[in-house]
């Protein structure tokens, strides 16, 4: 029944009707939506908080793969990290941890394609991240690093250098921390330890050569490879040892030897910088770092730089270095020719020892090793390297790759021979030392002839080349006692120096290294008496010569050679001064000498260098003085006045019987010349002049000449210098009628002067008078006219902008003056013929007299001449042609009651009376 | 009255009513005068409280006093050239003259010269003690100054010449005056020179501390004892006052005239500047001839005294016990100074004078027995000894192969000569 009505209600008859519509079916399907797009929720699992590369992965998806244990997924997620990184950098800073974390630990995955991707994240990652930042995580890093390069895998290990190379590139200082253990994977990579059975001599060093027949390259590539990082490596422990403990010879650069720095707290908290303890006794000097860096990266190692430490790696790595080359020479006895896989060899054999030297030169000083470094291996490398010591490039060799790679490398090839040879002499030559001159006299003569052969026909040496052919020069030098060695030495290298296009490096280390010689030999003959070096003489004394004629092509190059014409002025060398003396006007000449248009640091050099010419003769003198006036800057002209001041006989700085340098009629003439500050002809050609530029006046005779502000303002402190000296002269009496026969020969003729001029004129006898000088009336006849063509000046133009400036000085100089020469002031109001100036000169000369009368300095002054004021005062009345009362005329009536009419409280006694 | 606590020194160019005067800062009255010569400037100093030394000017000798003698002439030190500078080491047991370009080392209780030390390259201008003796400073025209362990002065053999601690070289100009704060070798110099800069260096470590540039030379310059300022003496007779503990900390300053302390009243150069031992007053003296004494706090000249030529010496010291008591004798007898080298040819060699017993430099941190001091002054003799003679070797060698060289020179001019002449006359 159940079974019927179930059918029944399946199956139900749907009745259709016409007319009605049809009714819909349970299973359709409801089609009236509209929808944009299709979203397939599944797959949008946007996290807005993190965002993703472009496979949609986030950062910790990507990293959480990297354990897997698919080396395919791996490999994908090193990649997607990358473009990930790439694409959103801030990523770095918030995950750095975890990054590096996992990055390190796939240095050592089995797969090379993974290790691949690893080392190129790394080299992606590690310029954006800073080596301050890197630092907490560093020990993991360079954890997983050792464990790469010790790893069994032959395949670990030779990626593991790729990754030395990227780290060593940023985080040198980084990796220098944990060198100890570094240089044992060095050591590792290369030779394994003998049994402790075997090691019998002491001497015996416990490393072999060792060679692995499971690596793709061969062994001697694979030493290459090893080989080169050790350097680069060495190279980074150089550079940092040098910082530390500069040597002697570094510091030596005469000027720059202990610059000022400005402490800066923050550098020392940070612990960048070691804070340097000073005891009473010399050799104790402990730097130490107010915080290290030990506390972060766990501990740290001393590396290297104790002595110790530095001599059991250098034991042990010597023998397998000399081993290396054994074993690659040996078979072919072929003279000195090398092939260049050999010179390859040789060149970085030789690099490793002569950075290894490097090193222990630059330790503490107290624990030196050279002795140590000679008695071990002098022998050694007299045998192996020195034999056939001018090594060269085996030539059929080089002809034949040529054909075959047709590249430039061969070229360089070809050229670092020399540099292959310099090193071994370098390293050789630090062996010796002046006590075991004797018995290495053999081999020191051979290098000797190589170096001076290679300078002497060097034509064409490269600035490296030549760098380290001038290190062995100087360390020859330091070894050499013998005069006529050294001085064979010297002459090659000036040959060199003489050649005419070097390019400005070259020059600029030639110098350099001349002048060190230079200074070192000072040395020695003061404390041994030793006659000097002939070459070094030419060179020096042929100096300022060549600095004349450089002139301004070169101004880094003439500043290199003026620091070395100054350091040997300062110790007297009578060769370079009377070749100085000869130069000096062609170096100061005003118009193409060297002196006016170097940088200001040469010029103020060569201002001072004035001072240790022995004479200053009267044509340079001439020359300083045109510099003076083509606007030298103003520093320097105050400082070359007092120069010469010091230098001329007034100055009697120190009591001794130094004679000085300049005639004192020479001395005095260009003081006076300066002062005037425009020549003879300018002055004449000036008097013609009809310009605006003149100020004249009817009332005086002398007219001024403005002269333009800038000019003014430089002259003013020419003058002021000038007034300084004046002012420390002892003999016044006889310097002040000096002046005044001066002025009045040749000023007192001319009716326009500068107005600088005359200010000049005016400060000079301010500072020369005395009590008891009395100039003469032609004297105060001249300063008369000048002062009150001055104050017309100054008075008509007030409202000039452009002569601003000039007041203040001006008008001070006039007042002084008149304050202290009271004859002359009665000479100017003498002077003030109302008659003779027309109606607009009135109301200066009424303001004049106002503000003479006000000054407080000259009142007692104008109280004596009372008469001519007044007298003068009813002349400007009489004069005036307008009838109304004006303003000025009032002001002076005013001020004339006030001042010079009886004083008050005496009229009034009068009037009780 | 009470007997003054501070005297001030001073002596003129002309020294035509004394060659050195002493008068009480406070009053400005004359007590002593000292008659004979004149001195040079910084060249007149106090040796051990007991004997006033003045470099004679122009002439080759040095002239003591007895403090208490003023009459008196005790003794002429004859030099080989004019005396530069002079200073003497505040324990009295070292004299130090500077004598063209070389500087002379005495032994005040024997009269022995014992070092001469040659490493300036022009005239010495200023030589300094520090206040423990332990080290002197010299300055020189070269623009270069010198600091020198007195002891490893004396140490050194002979054949190389001694070395300086430090060597300063930023000066560019000859070095006017230099002087010495208070601390031993600890302590900080200051030093001024024409190049318009005064520079103030660290001794221990030869650092440089601070550098100022004036507008004008500084011809003197002074520290006072607490070192919060440097005064510094212009060639325009203006006195600077530089502040050492002003903020911000700049290295390398120029000073403000405008803004920063100057004391004007001296006409011409000042020469010399000292602070007394209260860093209250300060003594100056200039070229115009006179000496003034100022109050530091205020910058207002106190005193005035005048002299008849240009001041040439003028510092304080704290008053010697014995020098106002006419009746005193010196603690100790002066002995002849010597002219020579000790040890140089000519002159008594150590073995026929006795024991000369000097120091060494690991003085402090000594501690062994006496037996074992005794070997190691042994070995250090015979290693001296040593070499001396391979330096004197070695010096004969180069020398010889110099000789050599010249010989065979000459040797190749005669062959070419006797071979040209010799061509000539065949064609003939």
């Amino acid at each position: 029944m159940t079974n019927k009505r179930k059918r029944q209600e399946d199956f139900q008859k749907v009745k259709l009707k016409v007319g009605k519509k049809k009714p819909k079916t349970a299973n359709a399907t409801d089609t009236n939506f509209a929808s944009k797009t299709i979203r397939l929720s599944e797959q949008l699992k946007e996290d807005s908080a993190l965002p993703t590369n472009r496979r949609k992965l986030n950062i910790t998806d990507l990293l959480s793969q990297m354990h897997h244990y698919n080396a395919g997924v791996k490999h994908s997620a090193l990649v997607g990290l990358q473009e990930l990184l790439s694409l959103h950098p801030s990523l770095i800073d918030t995950h750095i941890s975890n990054i590096i974390a996992e990055v390190a630990a796939v240095f050592t995955d089995k797969e090379p394609t993974v290790r691949m991707a690893a080392v190129s994240l790394l080299k992606y990652l590690t310029p954006l991240i800073p080596q301050d930042k890197v630092a907490p995580f560093f020990p993991l890093v360079s954890a997983h690093l050792s464990s790469a390069m010790t790893h069994i895998f032959v395949g670990i290990q030779e990626d593991s250098l790729k990754i030395l190379d990227v780290l060593l590139d940023e985080y040198p200082d980084l990796l220098i921390d944990r060198s100890s253990m570094l240089l044992n994977n060095f050591l590792e990579l290369i030779s394994h330890q003998k049994c402790s059975k075997e090691v019998g001599g002491e001497k015996q060093s416990i490393w072999t050569l060792s060679i692995n027949p499971n690596r793709k390259i061969t062994s001697q590539k694979w030493r290459l490879n090893v080989l080169g990082r050790l350097k680069k490596f060495l190279h980074a422990l150089v550079k940092q040892a040098v910082e530390r403990f500069p040597n002697n010879e570094h510091m030596e650069s005469v000027f720059s030897a202990n610059k000022l720095s400005d402490i800066s707290w923050t550098e020392y908290a940070n612990g960048n910088q070691p804070i340097k303890v000073f005891s009473s006794s010399e050799q104790e000097k402990v730097p130490f770092r107010l915080r290290t860096l030990v506390g972060i990266t766990g501990n740290t190692d001393e590396g290297l730089s104790s002595t110790n430490n530095l001599k059991i790696f250098i034991q042990s790595i010597v023998p397998l270095l000399i081993e290396c080359w054994i074993e690659e020479f040996s078979g072919d006895i072929s003279g000195n020719l090398l092939n260049p896989v050999s010179h390859n060899l040789l060149l970085l054999v030789l690099s490793i020892i002569s950075l290894l030297w490097k090193l222990s030169e630059h330790q503490d000083p107290s624990q030196k090793m050279d002795g140590w470094l000679r008695k071990c291996y002098l022998k050694d490398f007299k045998h192996h390297f020195m034999k056939r010591f001018p090594y060269s490039l085996c030539e059929t060799m080089t002809q034949k790759k040529k054909i075959k790679s047709k590249d430039c490398v061969l070229t360089s090839n070809g050229l670092d021979n020399l540099l292959l040879n310099l090193t071994l002499c370098d390293i050789m030559v630090s062996l010796a030392s002046t006590e075991t001159l004797d018995e290495d006299a053999q081999w020191l003569a051979m290098i000797q002839v190589f170096v001076t052969e290679k300078l002497m026909y060097g034509s064409n040496l490269n600035c490296k080349q030549l760098k380290g052919l001038l290190e062995v020069t100087s360390r020859l030098l330091n070894i050499q006692r013998n005069r006529a060695t050294t001085e064979k030495l010297i002459h090659a290298v000036y040959m060199v120096y003489q050649q005419k296009d070097l390019l400005f490096p070259v020059r600029s280390m030639l110098l350099n290294f001349f002048s060190k010689v230079y200074l070192k030999e000072e040395d020695i003959c003061l404390n041994l008496g030793r006659s000097r070096s002939k070459v070094l003489s030419r060179w020096l004394s042929n100096l300022p010569l060549q600095l004349a004629q450089l002139g301004t092509k070169n101004p880094n190059l003439s500043a290199l050679m003026i620091e070395a014409i100054y350091t040997a002025a300062a110790r007297s060398n009578k060769e370079l001064l009377k070749s100085l003396q000869n130069a000096a006007c062609q170096i100061y000449d005003p118009e193409d000498g060297a002196f006016m248009f170097l940088p200001s640091e040469s010029q103020q050099l060569l201002v001072q260098l004035m001072y240790f010419l022995p004479h200053i003769s009267s044509d340079l003198l001439l020359c300083l003085n045109r510099c003076i006036k083509e606007k030298l800057p103003s520093t320097f002209v105050s400082m070359l006045i007092g120069i010469l001041h010091v230098r001329s006989s007034f100055s009697c700085w120190t009591y001794s019987a130094q004679e000085s340098a300049l005639n004192d009629t020479d001395y005095f003439s260009f003081l006076f010349s300066t002062l005037t500050g425009f020549s003879a002809e300018k002055l004449t050609c000036m008097q013609n002049n009809k310009s605006h530029q003149i100020c004249r006046t009817r009332v005086s005779r002398v007219s001024l000449y403005l002269t333009d502000q800038a000019y003014f303002a430089h002259q003013w402190i020419v003058i002021k210098a000038i007034c300084q000296s004046l002012s420390s002269l002892s003999a016044r009496l006889q310097c002040f009628d000096i002046l005044q026969n001066a002025i009045i020969k040749h000023l007192g003729g001319l009716v326009v002067i500068p107005d600088s001029t005359a200010g000049a004129i005016l400060c000079a006898i301010n500072t020369l008078h005395d009590r008891c000088c009395i100039p003469n009336d032609n004297l105060n006849r001249f300063l008369a006219s000048c002062c009150y063509s001055i104050f017309n000046f100054l008075l008509t133009r007030e409202k000039d902008v452009e002569h601003n400036q000039k007041r203040d000085p001006l008008w001070g100089a006039c007042i002084s003056l008149l304050s202290m020469l009271p004859n002359v002031l009665k000479l100017m109001l003498q002077n003030l013929q109302v008659s003779k100036a027309c109606q607009e000169e009135l109301p200066v000369i009424a303001q004049l007299l106002r503000l003479l009368l006000q000054n407080t300095q000259l009142r007692s002054h104008m109280i004596t001449n009372a008469f001519l004021v007044q007298q003068t005062l009813q002349d400007v009345m009489n004069m005036k042609s307008c009838e109304i009362q004006e303003q000025w005329l009032t002001d002076l009536q005013y001020c004339f009651n006030v001042y010079l009419s009886k004083p008050p409280n005496e009229t009034a006694v009068r009037m009780v009376y | 009255m009470a007997a003054p606590m501070e005297l001030v020194l001073s002596t003129d160019a002309a020294g035509q009513v004394a060659n050195c005067s002493v008068w009480d800062p406070l009053t400005g009255s004359v007590l002593l005068t000292y008659r004979g010569g004149n001195s040079t400037g910084r060249g007149l100093a106090v040796l051990g409280g007991q004997y006033l030394l003045g470099g004679q000017l122009g002439k080759n000798y040095i002239n003591v006093w007895e403090l208490q003698r003023k009459d008196q002439l005790q003794q002429k030190i004859v030099c080989p050239a004019p005396v530069t500078c002079l200073a003497a080491s505040p324990n009295g047991l070292y004299l130090i003259a500077g004598i063209s370009q070389s500087i002379y080392l005495w032994e005040v209780c024997t009269g022995r010269l014992l070092s001469i030390i040659n490493c300036h390259y022009q005239d010495v201008t200023c030589l300094t003690f520090t206040d423990d003796s332990s080290h002197f400073l010299s300055g020189a025209k070269d623009s270069l100054v010198m600091v020198w362990n007195v002891y490893s002065v004396l140490q050194v053999e002979a054949s190389r010449g001694p070395e300086p601690r430090h060597l300063w070289s930023l000066h560019s100009l000859p070095i006017t005056d230099l002087q010495c704060g208070i601390g031993g070798p600890q302590s900080h110099a200051v030093t001024s020179s024409l190049d318009q800069t005064v520079k103030l260096w660290d001794i221990a470590s030869g650092d440089i501390l601070l550098s100022v540039l004036f507008d004008v030379r500084i011809m003197s310059v002074a520290l006072d004892p607490a070192e919060y300022h440097i005064f510094c003496g212009g060639s325009d007779g203006s006195i600077f006052q530089v502040d050492l503990l002003s903020w911000p900390v700049h290295r390398d300053r120029t000073f403000n005239q405008e803004q920063e302390k100057v004391f004007k009243g001296h006409r011409n150069q000042v020469t010399c500047l000292s602070v007394s031992l209260d860093g209250s007053m300060l003594v100056s003296g200039s070229h115009d001839e006179t000496v003034c004494i100022w109050d530091i706090q205020s910058k207002q000249c106190l005193r005035t005294v005048t002299h008849r030529g240009p001041v040439t010496n003028a510092f304080i010291i704290t008053a010697p016990a014995n020098m106002l008591k006419a009746d005193s004798k010196p603690s100790f007898p002066l002995p002849r100074f010597n002219k020579h080298l000790q040890g140089a040819e000519g002159c008594e060699g150590p073995e026929s004078g006795g024991v000369i017993l000097r120091l060494g430099r690991n003085q402090q941190d000594f501690d062994g027995t006496y037996l074992q001091r005794a070997e190691q002054l042994h070995d250090l003799l015979g290693e001296s000894e040593g070499k001396n003679l391979s330096g004197l070797v070695e010096q004969l060698r180069s020398r010889t192969s110099e000789l050599e060289e010249e010989l065979n020179m000459v040797r190749k001019i005669n062959k070419d000569l006797f071979d040209f002449s010799a061509s000539i006359i065949t064609k003939q």
